[in-house]
This record gives C-alpha cells, sequence and structure tokens, in this order.
C-alpha cells in the first residue's frame, strides 16, 4: 500500500451546514480504524474547527505572512514607475510626493518591489493568519486560520498547500490518505483544494438548499475535470429522502451513500468524539453508524482498494 | 485660495451633475475658490472609471495631481477614503439627490455640507451588477 501515491480525497459540498466536516473526520478516522496512516487538512480557514470534532488542541502555530510594500523615503526618487505598474492600483502616487501603498488593494504581487529602478520599496510583510499542525488519536491533523478581518483567505489554504507539497516531495510515504475539508461555497479556496485532490466527496441534504448549492459545487468539480460521488446527510429530514434520491438518480449523479438523522450523530458531534472512533461508544447497529459504514466501503471499492 | 474637486456626471463643469460615484465618475471638476468667488475651473477626466480594482486610489491620485485640498463626495469608499487621508484632503458630503456643480459650491460656500471623516459605503458599492451595486439610480 505505501508504494503507492497516496489517495487524494476532497470532502465538499456548496451549502453551509451539510455535514462536510462531520464526514470529513469520520472517514479519516475510518481509514485510520484500518492502520492506514491519514493526513486530515481542514481547508475552511474562515472557521476551521476540524480539531474540535476531534477534541483535539491547537499546536504548532505558524504564521502566514503577506507581502507589504515599504517606502524607503531615502531612497525614493518620486518617480512613480511603482504605482504606474501596480495592477490592482493600490500605489498612490501624486506628482514630488512619496507613493503610498494602500494595503487593502494590495494583492501582495511584489512587482513593485521587483522594479523600482532605485531599490526604494522593502519587501515588509504582515501576519494574515496562521497554520497548524497537530496529531490525535493516531492522525495527523492540518488546519489554517485567517486573521480576523483579514480578506485573503485562499494565502492560507496555499500555505496549507505548499506544506502538503513539501510532504509529497520530500517524504512521500509520510501519507496512504490525505482527506481535505473544504469551506463552503464554491470560490477559489475550495477550487485550490478540489484542484489537487484526486476525487471529490459532495455533501449535500435533502432541502432546496442543498440541490441548488449542490448544483453550483458540481459545475466547479466537473470543470476541475474530477470525479465525484454525492453523500446526502440528514436524509431523512422531512421524509424527503426517496424524492431527493431520485432527482438525483434521474440526474445521474452518483451517489456514495446517505447519512439518516441520528441521535449518535448528534451526540458524537457535540462531544468531540467521532461515532467511528475505534473506541466508538455508540450503537454500532444504529442508522449513523451502519451508514457511515457502508459510505466506507463504497469509497473503498470506489478506489480500488478493496 | 482653494481647490476643490467634484465628482461630475458628464464632461464636467459648473452646470453639470455631481457624480454620486467616486472612484468610478466619468470626469473630477476642479474649481479654485478665492474668497467665496469661482477664479478657475478645470475638468478632468476620470481614467479608473473602467478599472479593474483600485479605481478610488487612482481617482484619488487624479485629485492629489491637480493640487485640489478638499473634495466633495456623494458616496466614498474605504479605499479612496484611505488614499484621501494620507493626502489630507477635507470631505465634504453632498446631498443624496441630483445636483449641478455650481448648486453644490453653494453650499460649501454657505457652510452648509457636513464633513466627513471617513467612509460611507464599502468597497464596490457603485460599479453596479456586483457585490453591494445599486443604491442609487444613474441619471
Amino acid at each position: 500500500m505505501s508504494k503507492r501515491k497516496p489517495h487524494i480525497i476532497c470532502i465538499t459540498g456548496g451549502k453551509g451546514g451539510t455535514g462536510k466536516t462531520l464526514c470529513a473526520v469520520n472517514i479519516a478516522v475510518m481509514f485510520k480504524n484500518e492502520g492506514y496512516k491519514v493526513l486530515l487538512i481542514d481547508g475552511d480557514v474562515e472557521n476551521p474547527n476540524t480539531y474540535l470534532l476531534l477534541n483535539a488542541t491547537l499546536e504548532n502555530k505558524k504564521e502566514v505572512l503577506f507581502f507589504k510594500p515599504k517606502i524607503i523615503e531615502g531612497k525614493c526618487s518620486k518617480c512613480g514607475i511603482c504605482a504606474q505598474n501596480c495592477m490592482s492600483n493600490a500605489i498612490l502616487h501624486v506628482k514630488e510626493a512619496f507613493p503610498i501603498p494602500i494595503l487593502t488593494v494590495c494583492s501582495g504581487c511584489q512587482l513593485c518591489y521587483k522594479i523600482c529602478p532605485e531599490k526604494a520599496i522593502e519587501a515588509d510583510s504582515k501576519t494574515i493568519g496562521w497554520t497548524y499542525t497537530t496529531k490525535i488519536k493516531g492522525l495527523s491533523l492540518m488546519f489554517g486560520e485567517l486573521k480576523p478581518s483579514e480578506a485573503r483567505s485562499v494565502t492560507i489554504v496555499d500555505a496549507l498547500l505548499d506544506k502538503l507539497e513539501e510532504i509529497q516531495k520530500y517524504n512521500p510515504e509520510t501519507f496512504e490518505i490525505i482527506i481535505l475539508d473544504t469551506a463552503p461555497g464554491a470560490h477559489c479556496d475550495v477550487e485550490l483544494l478540489i484542484d489537487v485532490a484526486d476525487i471529490a466527496i459532495p455533501i449535500t441534504e435533502p432541502t432546496k438548499f442543498g440541490k441548488l448549492d449542490l448544483i453550483r459545487i458540481m459545475e466547479l468539480i466537473t470543470l476541475l475535470e474530477k470525479e465525484f460521488r454525492v453523500i446526502v446527510n440528514r436524509s431523512s429530514l422531512l421524509g424527503f429522502r426517496e424524492q431527493f434520491l431520485d432527482e438525483l438518480e434521474e440526474e445521474n449523479i452518483k451517489i456514495l451513500g446517505d447519512i439518516p438523522l441520528d441521535s449518535d450523530i448528534v451526540d458524537s458531534y457535540c462531544l468531540g468524539t467521532p461515532i467511528m472512533d475505534e473506541n466508538s461508544i455508540y450503537n454500532k447497529e444504529g442508522a449513523g453508524y451502519r451508514a457511515f459504514t457502508t459510505i466506507y466501503e463504497n469509497l473503498k471499492k470506489w478506489l480500488e482498494m478493496i | 485660495m482653494v481647490i476643490i474637486a467634484i465628482p461630475s456626471m458628464g464632461k464636467g463643469g459648473l452646470n453639470d451633475l455631481l457624480s454620486p460615484r467616486f472612484g468610478r465618475c466619468p470626469s473630477f471638476t476642479f474649481v479654485e475658490l478665492d474668497n467665496n468667488e469661482i477664479t478657475a475651473v478645470k475638468t478632468v477626466p476620470n481614467h479608473a472609471t473602467s478599472a479593474m480594482g483600485g479605481a478610488g486610489v487612482q481617482a484619488t491620485q487624479i485629485i492629489g495631481n491637480n493640487n485640489a485640498e478638499v473634495a466633495i463626495v456623494g458616496f466614498l469608499g474605504p479605499n479612496a477614503a484611505n488614499g484621501l487621508k494620507a493626502l489630507n484632503i477635507k470631505l465634504f458630503h453632498a446631498p443624496d439627490k441630483q445636483i449641478t456643480v455650481k448648486e453644490v459650491l453653494d453650499l460649501f460656500n454657505e457652510g452648509k455640507l457636513e464633513e466627513m471623516s471617513s467612509s460611507n459605503v464599502a468597497s464596490h458599492y457603485g460599479m453596479g451588477g456586483g457585490r453591494g451595486s445599486g443604491g442609487f439610480n444613474n441619471p
């Protein structure tokens, strides 16, 4: 098993609150239970909370820095080349005055720093968030956190992917299964994570909201040319299960499984003890436990692991 | 003597309408006032109208390059506000209605405009179609 490339599985879904993190954590736990070396990456950097579902703590905090141009007035000739060439129009330059960087507009491209003929722009930086790595119950966990009020969440996701790339390059045998948990939505943070994955699993629920957002995320996954299969969470909600599953089938959308409403899942969620933990205190004959077991079997078949 | 910048709707000038947008207004009218008397009027097209981003910063640059010390604006986003503040340009808020450059100057001279210290709308407010669009209609 360890000789092949790790499987990279992206758990996503357009809508918020459908159970992406619940599924990501439990799928990770099920692989770990069978002895696989698993890395779980929480890519929802605006609300990183995967660690809570595992009762883990934040460790190995590392700053994510963002370029900030700093004008050295002693060297600056006020020529304005930096402002004229800034694609984001983030440098305010009025004739005969020193240029003023407007950081809220700056994309961090560093062009000004590179082209200044007087070398009067210093590459300063500001902290826009952090990454963390930690181990819990035999799982490796990596997650990012965007500093509140900062706008560039994708830079934090990028920092996580840089870490992943480093592992893949220098220690490719460290992990056999890599699970990426995305933010809700179909924006660039989500796109980056789906793009590095082999397969995607959108999580949805049998409501109009769920369906609409599923269609949006499917469009993104298709655009990125990834195979995907859907998990329908809270499938027993209001008795819409059959109708919803039929609709998906009519549209040739493949399903990995569905998870009915289940009090064990709610309890495990609240307590931070995954229902699929190897020492699970929950009912193995319960609807939630059985649903996850089926999903896991289907996932392994899909990955041709069995 | 003071130079006042006013975002305008068309080609600019005293009889043109004030543009409620700042960063993406079609033109700026610069009026030189000496003891409340208009001594010169200049119009400058706003090349930032179609900028992908940072229109507020570009427009601020036009204001600064024309030596304005005061700007009378309708809606002002945070990037433009930061830039104007950095240039120490005094900001006054124009009334939320169709008004000509001349009329708003009269209000300014009568001391009837309120001074502003920060932005009053979010980024890209006046871009139309996108997020945060449509607080007003272009006449």
